[in-house]
This record gives structure tokens, C-alpha cells and sequence, in this order.
């Protein structure tokens, strides 16, 4: 997997990159070093999951490969950023391909998410705490999501990849809309215990 | 601040799936530029956008992307710069009133009630809006013809539900009515954003509907 990267003639790095790498020291090699064999170990792990987000949106392949394009180049740009907020790595890619969704689709004018993260970095709150360990946080949600009930699930994943507004996943599934809240407060609270570890 | 009322929690997982409508996040946004407590519970519900990346099935890109992102890396970093608390807005809202709260032109709607309109979201459904409740007035009885999330940026009012001070955010469904009283020694201002898929004639109209009931 990372044998063309190791010959790279253009990266000039000299460390190369070791599979059982974490993702998250990798972001950090990108943001202190610009180490791009880390970023292209993270686009290697990540840009084909986020293809299929792209996908599911409805892009077309080209378009789908120009927002994986735009995601890393942000990535690239907005590493510094990253060692300064707590998270996974797959936390922090997942938002910035959340933003690039949002503009790709119009959907909003203004910038909320950026606000917040501005007002995010001025705030006092302790920063860069048990980043090694947010990897660990994130197994462990990904296995209590596979936990929550069929139902659960699917409410889940049609909100968050497959960007459904919670009106059109009832349309989509027949259910009441209310229906979908209540599954959806059903699952955080199953999911609760795991995510609060990440404080 | 000390916020009492939070947003139910599946708006908070729809705000971090980014699939609110442009006016709800807005208002959401606004919230949580008030509430450290609020801006947690968002950054944890984000890894459970998080997790679903990291076990999303793989799609093969095309050949050469690596190479493609490689060559198109150049030595631009974007510096977010931390904000500068100024002004008596929150970020999130000080693009949509640059002369501040003290600045709008307001529209008188009712006894003791008047309103200032901030725009509709780009998909034409839900509208953005000021609203301002005099000193211990009430305001007519009514519910919502969708999701109504209502924000506290000055003053109090009292309903069924308790006493909403600066910060706290009301998230009503449809099925909900109630009838805020302003909290006497200040004008309570608000912002709200209401949902407009109904059918009136006019948009003001259509957006007072839910509202005042006309």
C-alpha cells in the first residue's frame, strides 16, 4: 500500500511511513512537519471512504473525486489547526468533509461552523489532551454503533453519510418524523458512555 | 452565562450531520457561540461522524489521485485566527446585523410586540427573524407550523416550559403551544427560526402565521 509512496522522488522526507502508524500521529507529522508521506498515508486510508460519502450524496464520479481532492488539500492547510482541538483524526476529516458538503450543496450563506471554530481556538478550554488515545475512543464507538439495534443504525448513517435531513429520512424509511428523533436520542444515549471518554 | 434550556439532542446530531436548514443552523450556531457546555456535546457527537468514516466502505479512486493531490500542494496554510470577542453578538450572527441589536429597524406586529426580518434560507424553507416582546407583554397564543427554535439574546420570558434568559434556546416541535410572557425590567429580544412550508399569500404573512396565529 505505501511502497509508491516510500519511492516518492518529490516528498524529500526521510521517514517513511509504518502501517501500524495511528492516525492521528500522522495528522500530527502533517501538521509540525508538512510531512506529506503522512498525508498520503491518511488519503490512502481515508479518500476512498470519503468517495463513498461523496457518492451517496448523489456527485457524480468526477465531482466525488474533486471534493476527496478538496478535503486533503484542507486537510494539508488546516493541520496546524488540528493539533490545537481535541479529536480523532477521522473526527476532524469527517467535519471538514462535512463543510465541503455543505458548500458544495449552497446550503448555507454564511459560515457557523467556521465561527465556532475560531471562537473554539480563543477559548480557555484545555486543548491537545489524550490526543494518542482518541484512536481508541473512536474503536470504541464504532463498536457500540454496531451495537444499537437495525433501526438505530440506519437512522444513524442516513443522517450523518448520507447527509438526509431527518424529514426526508422519515419519507424515506415511512415513519413519522418524530420517530426518527426518538431513535436517534436513543442511539447518543446508547452511545453516550463511549463518547464522553473523549473529554 | 449559565444556560438552563439546551437543544433536544437529535437537533444538536443534525447540526454535526450538517443537515439542518441554513436558518436552524444559523440559530443553532448562535447558541452554541454561548455555551461551552453546548460546544461539548457537539464535538462529541462529531466522532460519531467520526467512527462511521473510518468503517465507511472504500470506493477506488482514480488512478493518479495521489498524484494529483501532490502536485497541487503548495506552501498555502490557512490561519484561522482566533476571534476577538467585540460587538454584543455572537459570530454567528454579527454578518446578519452589522449595527448590532441596538441598529434594527424594527416592524411593529402587535401590541407590545414587534419583529425585524433577517432573511429566508436558501431552500425557501424557514425564515430567519428578530423578535422583540416588551417588558412583561405576552405574546398571543400560539403553535408552530414546524420546528420553531427560538434563541435569547436580551432579557427573559416565562412560559410552561420555565423562565428563558440569555442563551437558553427553545426547540418546539409542531405539536407544541404555549404563550411566552416577557419578564417585567427588560424588553426580551429573540431570535427565531421558524419553518414556512405553509400556504399563505404573502411570505410576511406566512411567516407571522405561525406565530400570532393569523
Amino acid at each position: 500500500m505505501y511502497a509508491v509512496l516510500m519511492s516518492d522522488p518529490e516528498s524529500g522526507q526521510p521517514r517513511g511511513i509504518d502501517i501500524m502508524d495511528e492516525p492521528n500521529d500522522l495528522l500530527m507529522r502533517v501538521a509540525h512537519s508538512q510531512d506529506k508521506f503522512a498525508l498520503a498515508a491518511l488519503f490512502n486510508l481515508y479518500g476512498p471512504r470519503i468517495k463513498s460519502m461523496m457518492l451517496k450524496l448523489g456527485a457524480s464520479d468526477a465531482l466525488a473525486e474533486d471534493l476527496v481532492q478538496e478535503t486533503f488539500l484542507t486537510v494539508w492547510r488546516k493541520a496546524a489547526l488540528f493539533s490545537s482541538q481535541r479529536g480523532a483524526a477521522s473526527t476532524w476529516i469527517f467535519t471538514i468533509a462535512r463543510n465541503l458538503r455543505i458548500d458544495q450543496l449552497r446550503r448555507q450563506s454564511n459560515k457557523p461552523y467556521e465561527d465556532l471554530s475560531k471562537i473554539e481556538l480563543a477559548s480557555d478550554a484545555p486543548t491537545g489532551s489524550f490526543l494518542a488515545e482518541q484512536h481508541q475512543v473512536i474503536d470504541r464507538v464504532t463498536i457500540a454503533l454496531g451495537a444499537l439495534s437495525v433501526e438505530q443504525q440506519e437512522v444513524v448513517r442516513l443522517s450523518f453519510i448520507h447527509d438526509l435531513p431527518h424529514a426526508e429520512i422519515a419519507t424515506r424509511i415511512g415513519i413519522p418524523l418524530g420517530t426518527v428523533k426518538s431513535r436517534l436520542r436513543l442511539a447518543y444515549e446508547r452511545l453516550r458512555p463511549m463518547l464522553e471518554d473523549l473529554q | 452565562m449559565t444556560i438552563h434550556h439546551h437543544p433536544d439532542i437529535a437537533t444538536l446530531m443534525a447540526f454535526s450531520a450538517g443537515t439542518l436548514d441554513e436558518v436552524y443552523t444559523t440559530v443553532v450556531a448562535t447558541h452554541l457561540a454561548m455555551s461551552e457546555g453546548g460546544r461539548e456535546t457537539v464535538k462529541r457527537i462529531d466522532a460519531i461522524g467520526g467512527a462511521l468514516l473510518a468503517t465507511e466502505t472504500e470506493e477506488t479512486l482514480a488512478a493518479g489521485s495521489l498524484d494529483r493531490l501532490l502536485s497541487a500542494l503548495d506552501g498555502d496554510r490557512i490561519e484561522v485566527v482566533p476571534h476577538d470577542e467585540r460587538g454584543d453578538l455572537p459570530l454567528p450572527l454579527q454578518s446578519f446585523l452589522p449595527r448590532g441589536l441596538d441598529g434594527v429597524r424594527w416592524k411593529w406586529t402587535g401590541p407590545g410586540v414587534a419583529t425585524a426580518d433577517l432573511g429566508w434560507s436558501k431552500s425557501g424553507h424557514s425564515r430567519l427573524m428578530l423578535l422583540r416582546v416588551a417588558a412583561g407583554r405576552r405574546v398571543p397564543e400560539h403553535g408552530h407550523g414546524g420546528q420553531e427554535l427560538t434563541l435569547i439574546l436580551r432579557g427573559a420570558y416565562k412560559d410552561r416550559f420555565g423562565v428563558f434568559a440569555v442563551g437558553d434556546i427553545a426547540d418546539h416541535d409542531e405539536d407544541v403551544e404555549h404563550q411566552p410572557i416577557a419578564e417585567p425590567g427588560e424588553d426580551c429580544i429573540c431570535l427565531v427560526a421558524v419553518d414556512a412550508k405553509l400556504t399563505f399569500r404573502g411570505r410576511l404573512m406566512r411567516a407571522l402565521q405561525p406565530l400570532f396565529g393569523l
